[in-house]
């Protein structure tokens, strides 16, 4: 296991390489010029503005600049955000910490869900119960989140006023509070439901799945037959079974929130990557830009990793080719 | 003349039907699949003939007819720029099933040339093809198609822009798919015989191969048509996507930005969101149909 992931991980560098490349001529093809924020925006002096271009490195070649960029990048040194004109590290953290906090709710939710509906759905299989949860998850898949998102915001922001509909947490709170953090959960449920519900629905379809197919084979006739309680058989014997392939599906659910978090995040004006990363697509800020996909492209060849890895582990086959 | 009679009346042999035909019946047979198909075939008319349904002018900006509320005259009242809603969201479904449409068939076309490839010819050619899905597959989807629509916009007609972006970048489900379908199914006798007379791979792949895995090509693109109408509307909510001038679904829904508008005039968010989900639903439910009628395992 651990020589298949050693393999795994060297695996990533040329791919991240490669992806390092494609982003560095994308924002070389990009129109205006980043240069914009860095000089004196007063001083329109030709002399002066070459000056600064040779001083920031623009007149270099392009293999050295992307040379430059990428050791750069590799220490940490992401340069400065044109627009907030503080290090592009500064802002990312602070801003990832919100995602993170969205990423991790929209999973518990998500998990608390699905094992709820799912559960309920494959023990009562074919009940009306059964259709119910078929139809939501039906709606789940089939609704895109950006009209889920502004339905949730009518309804229970504006019309009955439930939650909140913008930000991460009330103005003027002080950070580490009970209140603070009360108010944190308060902001985050709603686009955490609304980034969760692709995956609950497709968690509750495979857990339902597996749990009638599971119910239909000999170790369960055996539990029943020895006496075993119906909620014991179903909540231990063969919920454990079908939890083991549902935890594959853990790699896929980070590039699911990574796309879904740009959208989102946008729609609940939530301060996490994913507008930071809307903004600085719309002012040019290139540091900003370039930083923030390929730290999207490194999260998904993460996730991709972590599926691959979790496959591994459940199916001990996998590893040998 | 007496010789015609005799042909005529000569009883026709009883005929089998064909898979194709079997599939046909099961689906007319389908409730569900038949209510999406004549919801999803009634949007696409009223969409595309949108120009004689309604005679109001797309882009006219009426001052005097701002955020009005549904009425007699205007069906699904006015936006904030005293545009008919009902009028936009006809125009809308036009682009929005365009891009769909045209990203779903480059898409297809270009993920079943390079997965049959792959899949037939295996080897180094496979190995190479592959890296180059994996490599396509690897990149955040969104955060890509975003970048790249950035770079584009307004260098050629918006539309197309869009459309090549989002085909450039989601071709790589298809290629796997197609790839492991062509891997199972060159296995079979009738390949090996194909290829044993001297058949050169193109008809190989294009006369006996293809055929046989049209079924989940098939399925695989109406699912396809559906994320694709998704991708579309969402990027265009974002302000990515179609450009403003042009209505499209996406890009009606993007009014609901403005906290005001969605609060005080549903009327103007509304009717698009809840055509697109019916769309999507309606696309889902006819994929489902399609999957249950190619399957001859499936009796219903």
């Amino acid at each position: 296991m651990l020589k298949y992931t050693l393999r795994r991980l060297l695996g990533m560098i040329p791919m991240l390489l490669l992806i390092s490349i494609v982003v560095f001529s994308l924002a070389m093809f990009m129109p205006g010029d980043p240069l914009g924020g860095e000089i004196d925006p007063t001083n329109s002096d030709p002399e002066y503005i070459e000056e600064m271009r040779e001083k920031l490195g623009y007149n270099d070649p392009i293999h050295v600049q992307y040379w430059t960029w990428v050791t750069n990048f590799v220490q940490g040194d992401f340069g400065k955000s044109t627009q907030y004109k503080v290090q592009v590290s500064e802002l990312v953290k602070s801003r990832m910490l919100n995602t993170l906090f969205l990423g991790i709710s929209s999973i518990v939710i998500t998990y608390i869900f699905a094992f709820a509906m799912g559960m309920t759905a494959g023990r009562k299989a074919y009940s009306k119960l059964d259709h119910f949860i078929g139809g939501l998850n039906y709606f789940g898949l089939a609704v895109p989140n950006y009209i889920a998102g502004v339905v949730i915001i009518y309804f229970f922001s504006f019309k009955l006023g439930w939650i909140p509909f913008g930000g991460s947490h009330e103005i003027g709170l002080q950070p580490g509070t009970l209140e603070y953090w009360i108010s944190r959960f308060h902001h985050v449920l709603a686009p955490a439901i609304v980034l969760g519900a692709l995956s609950t629905a497709s968690y509750t379809q495979f857990l339902r799945n597996d749990i009638i197919e599971s119910s239909r084979k000999d170790f369960v006739r055996t539990a029943r037959a020895k006496g075993t309680s119906e909620s014991k058989i179903y909540n231990s014997h063969i919920l454990r079974n079908s939890v083991i392939p549902l935890i594959t599906f853990l790699g896929f659910d980070i590039v699911t929130i990574v796309n879904g978090a740009v959208i989102t995040e946008a729609i609940f004006t939530y301060p996490g990557i994913g507008t930071l990363f809307l903004n600085s697509v719309n002012n040019r800020d290139y540091s900003v830009l370039m930083t923030l996909t390929m730290f999207f492209s490194l999260l998904v060849l993460i996730g991709n990793l972590v599926a691959d890895l979790l496959y591994g582990i459940v199916d001990p086959r996998i590893r040998i080719d | 003349m007496e010789t015609n009679t005799i042909t005529n009346a000569a009883p026709k042999p009883q005929k089998n039907m064909s898979p194709w035909a079997i599939a046909r019946r099961k689906f007319v047979k389908n409730k569900l699949a038949m209510i999406s198909s004549a919801y999803l075939l009634f949007i696409i008319i009223i969409s595309f003939l949108a120009p004689y349904i309604t005679t109001a002018d797309i882009s006219l900006v009426q001052i005097g007819q701002m955020e009005l509320p549904p009425s007699a005259d205007h069906w699904f009242g006015t936006d904030k720029s005293g545009r008919d809603v009902f009028t936009r969201l006809l125009y809308g479904g036009r682009v929005s099933l365009l891009v769909g449409m045209a990203c779903t068939v480059a898409v297809t076309i270009f993920g079943t040339i390079v997965g049959s490839i792959a899949g037939y010819f295996g080897g180094k050619i496979d190995s190479i093809l592959m890296r180059f899905t994996d490599f396509v597959l690897n990149f955040p989807f969104l955060v890509f198609v975003i970048v790249l629509s950035a770079i584009l916009f307004g260098q050629v007609d918006g539309v197309w822009v869009l459309i090549l972006v989002i085909s450039v970048l989601s071709w790589g489900g298809v290629a796997r798919l197609v790839r492991s379908k062509v891997l199972t199914e060159k296995e079979n006798e009738y390949v090996l015989a194909a290829v044993s007379i001297g058949t050169t791979p193109f008809k190989v792949i294009t006369r006996h191969l293809l055929p046989n895995i049209l079924s989940t090509i098939i399925v695989q693109s109406t699912i396809l048509f559906a994320n694709m109408i998704v991708v579309e509307s969402g990027l265009s909510y974002l302000g990515f996507g179609v450009p403003s001038s042009t209505p499209s679904w996406g890009n009606m829904l993007k009014a609901s930005q403005e906290p005001d508008v969605l609060q005080h005039m549903p009327w103007i968010w509304a009717p698009p969101g809840i055509v697109l989900v019916l769309t999507i639903l309606s696309i889902n439910f006819i994929g489902e149909g399609i999957k249950d009628a190619l399957n001859p395992k499936s009796y219903r």
